[in-house]
């Protein structure tokens, strides 16, 4: 009985201490996509102004509320902007940004096979 | 008096640029031989530019305040070892360095290339000229160093704290090495175009430059990534920050076009897409100084900016693409048709491999990072293009590249066989076993780290065999491959690896993890020479029992009023021990930032290492 208490006390504290981790372990993910909107190019991560302090304890708080990562991500959006996220979303605005580039793979790779390996 | 006579000397520089405009047209109908007055004329160019610059040195180390420039930029308290450095540290100070490198590099290439076609090398001096003259007009009428101000001020305003370091102190004058030597590059690219010299002798030629450019590019990159790893405090070395990118961008072009240069010198073949290498490497570099110095993008790098400043070097841009387009299409002579006598399994698809995936880098970091400023442009809508961005699409992307370099360098011209399929393949199981045993212990993603580092170690085992195998065929080839794998892979293992620790202590407080403790002993106080440092004592204890003293500092800069944090590093082969520590507002707690990174030496050796293979290559006398 004693051993099944302790053991589950341990497990308990271990569980606790292994979700306080991850917690963590997301909170710095989070805060590494953000810019800190007062800074130089710096992620809120980063920082060490008062303004990336702030955030971060509301990246926490909403953690610990239970929110999703990409709940954070979509309400800090609301807040304040698209300008914060470093990981631009795909919609309208992007399509290009993210498409362009792999199009120009696509053409390149036309254009080389085209004129040096199909023989006439 | 240094400045009136910098000045002056300045002036007197753009004449030259008439002179030798006139004698190089001169000389191009009437002899044969060029004119040894060119020449001269170039030197003696070179010599008032030189003039210049020691005259803007000179007024910096004797805080000469009656330049507006060492007024703005200096301070009498400084060390003199950052008076010096200021002269570049500012925008008109880096200009004149610009010029000063331009018109070195015109000088040492009219040096050099005596045994090169007498048209090809006026028509190099002469597009050369158009860029001085371009510079020349730049700095005087919109960025004068050697303005005036009356009455003198008692004292300078002083530099920017975070540039008063030795790293950043040598940092741009590596980098416009580079940035400049494209110049050259750009010029002769022009001249070959149009008095018809794009040959495998060109190439030849000009692949040094290529070489030397590189080597500096690479190496100012370096710097700034170094200088950024332990000045800004976060403890990264690369953040995808546009400054950092806007200098990438020529290293991508250029790295394409050393091996393109390749092909053309072998195979006489893609002379015309290494005009257009040629061309872009430059255009990248202009853009780059233009992008930074007009203040449109938003970054820790960008320190003085003037939107005028941008408009002028904008058009001036704009006038050489164009020129250089125009010259393209003007004199491109329909050569005989391409020989596709090549086959799939050969070095020549191979290099087509590297041009098309290094296009693609190119093309990612590019619409990246201009991207968001046409769209706030054209719809005021603000977005921010990170390292997410350019981890999703440049990491699939890496793996087949790795492979190719891997596998190309063994490939013959023209048709070749795979040879040691035996090895490759042991090889690679070796790779992706260690791969996946090291990543299985690591709470990280297993799929994509697995296999990125089975590419990187493939990379990394088989250049390593080919540098014990091979008679040295192309040791400098194979150094840099051999690099680039060592580079990915520290910079993976240093991602995957690094811890990091950000709490809030006072004096005489512990941190504890299971890991270590860290303990923040007491503070010091120094007064240095134009600054206050408070100098906090940690030590750090390890679960073996090992300590570390950690010493960083907070400085309180005298002029201009900024407090700096100075990240106190220990390193060795094998991680890095990195320790910042801030004021928390208006408390007794210091704000203490402690990690470990691993590998991190390994980074700034393996681009040594590359940079080193390209000087390899320049000393060889012969192929």
């Amino acid at each position: 009985m004693r051993f099944t208490t302790i053991y589950l006390l341990i497990g308990f504290l271990l569980n606790i201490n292994f979700s306080y981790a991850n917690e963590i372990q997301t909170e710095n993910k989070i805060a590494k996509n953000l810019r800190c909107l007062i800074c130089q190019g710096q992620s809120v991560h980063d920082s060490d102004s008062e303004f990336a302090i702030s955030l971060k304890l509301v990246i926490r708080n909403k953690i610990e509320e239970g929110m999703s990562e990409k709940q954070i991500y979509s309400f800090l959006k609301k807040k304040y902007g698209e300008w914060i996220l470093y990981d631009p979303v795909l919609n309208r605005n992007t399509y290009f940004l993210w498409l362009l580039p792999l199009l120009i793979f696509l053409a390149g790779g036309a254009i080389i096979i085209k004129k040096f390996y199909i023989r006439k | 008096m240094a400045s009136l006579i910098g000045s002056y000397s300045l002036s007197f520089g753009l004449f030259f640029s008439f002179f030798i405009t006139f004698f190089s047209i001169k000389n191009l109908k009437n002899s044969e031989v060029l004119d040894k007055k060119i020449i001269s004329f170039t030197l003696l160019q070179f010599i008032f530019v030189t003039i210049s610059f020691l005259g803007l040195i000179i007024s910096f180390v004797n805080s000469d305040f009656s330049n507006e420039t060492v007024f703005n930029h200096s301070h009498t308290t400084k060390p003199l070892f950052y008076k010096i450095s200021g002269t570049w540290g500012n925008h008109e100070g880096s200009l004149l360095l610009w010029l000063l490198v331009l018109t070195f590099f015109v000088f040492i290439f009219l040096l050099k290339s005596s045994e090169q076609p007498k048209k090809y090398r006026i028509f190099t001096s002469l597009f050369q000229q158009i860029i001085i003259v371009g510079f020349f007009v730049f700095l005087i009428k919109t960025s004068s160093p050697f303005n005036f101000i009356f009455p003198v001020p008692e004292e300078g305003l002083g530099l920017n704290p975070i540039l008063q370091d030795p790293a950043l102190a040598i940092h741009p004058p590596i980098l416009y090495l580079g940035y400049v030597g494209s110049s050259i590059i750009f010029s002769s690219a022009l001249a070959a175009m149009v008095s018809n010299y794009v040959s495998k002798e060109w190439a030849k030629h000009i692949k040094k430059w290529v070489l030397i450019s590189w080597i500096f590019l690479s190496l100012g990159i370096l710097l700034g990534s170094v200088w950024a790893y332990y000045e800004l405090g976060w403890g990264g070395f690369w953040f995808w920050d546009p400054v950092e990118n806007v200098s990438l961008m020529p290293w991508l072009a250029l790295t394409t076009l050393l091996h393109c240069i390749l092909v053309l010198e072998k195979k006489g073949i893609l002379a015309s897409w290494a005009m257009i290498l040629s061309i872009a490497t430059f255009a990248l570099s202009m853009s780059g100084t233009f992008l930074v110095r007009s203040g449109i993008l938003n970054s820790v790098h960008t320190f003085a900016n003037d939107p005028e400043r941008g408009l002028f070097i904008l058009i001036f841009l704009f006038s050489l693409i164009f020129l250089s387009i125009f010259i393209f299409f003007f004199f491109q002579t329909n050569k005989k048709k391409i020989e596709n006598n090549f086959f799939w399994l050969s070095k020549e698809t191979s290099i087509l491999i590297n041009n098309w995936f290094m296009m693609y880098f190119l093309s990612v970091v590019l619409v990246g990072t201009i991207y968001p400023i046409f769209l706030e442009v054209l719809t005021t809508n603000k977005i921010s293009v990170g390292p997410p961005f350019y981890n999703k699409l440049m990491i699939p992307f890496l793996v087949p590249f790795l492979f190719a370099m891997a596998i190309g360098p063994k490939l013959k011209w023209i048709k070749s066989e795979l040879e040691d399929k035996v090895y490759m393949f042991l090889f690679l199981i070796i790779s992706f076993l260690l791969s996946a045993l090291i990543v299985k212990k690591f709470d990280v993603s297993f799929l994509i780290n697995t296999i990125l580092i089975t590419s990187a170690f493939f990379l990394f085992f088989i250049t390593l065999r080919d540098f014990f195998l091979k008679t040295f065929k192309n040791l400098s080839q194979n150094i840099a491959h051999f690099g680039f794998s060592l580079l990915i892979l520290s910079i993976l293992f240093n991602n995957i690896f690094s811890t990091e620790v950000i709490t809030n202590l006072k004096i005489g407080e512990t941190f504890k993890s299971e890991k270590f403790t860290i303990k923040f002993i007491n503070i010091d106080q120094e007064n240095r020479k134009n600054f206050k440092a408070i100098i906090g004592k940690f030590n750090v204890k390890y679960l073996d029992g090992s300590v570390d003293f950690l010493n960083p500092e907070l400085r309180i800069y005298n002029q201009p009023n900024i407090i700096t944090s100075e990240a106190d590093i220990k390193t060795n082969l094998f991680t890095d021990k990195f320790i910042t520590m801030n004021y928390v507002q208006n408390q007794e707690y210091f704000n203490v930032r402690y990690q470990e990174k691993p590998l991190m030496i390994w980074i700034w050796i393996s681009v040594i290492l590359i940079s080193l293979s390209g000087l390899l290559s320049v000393l060889k006398k012969k192929i």
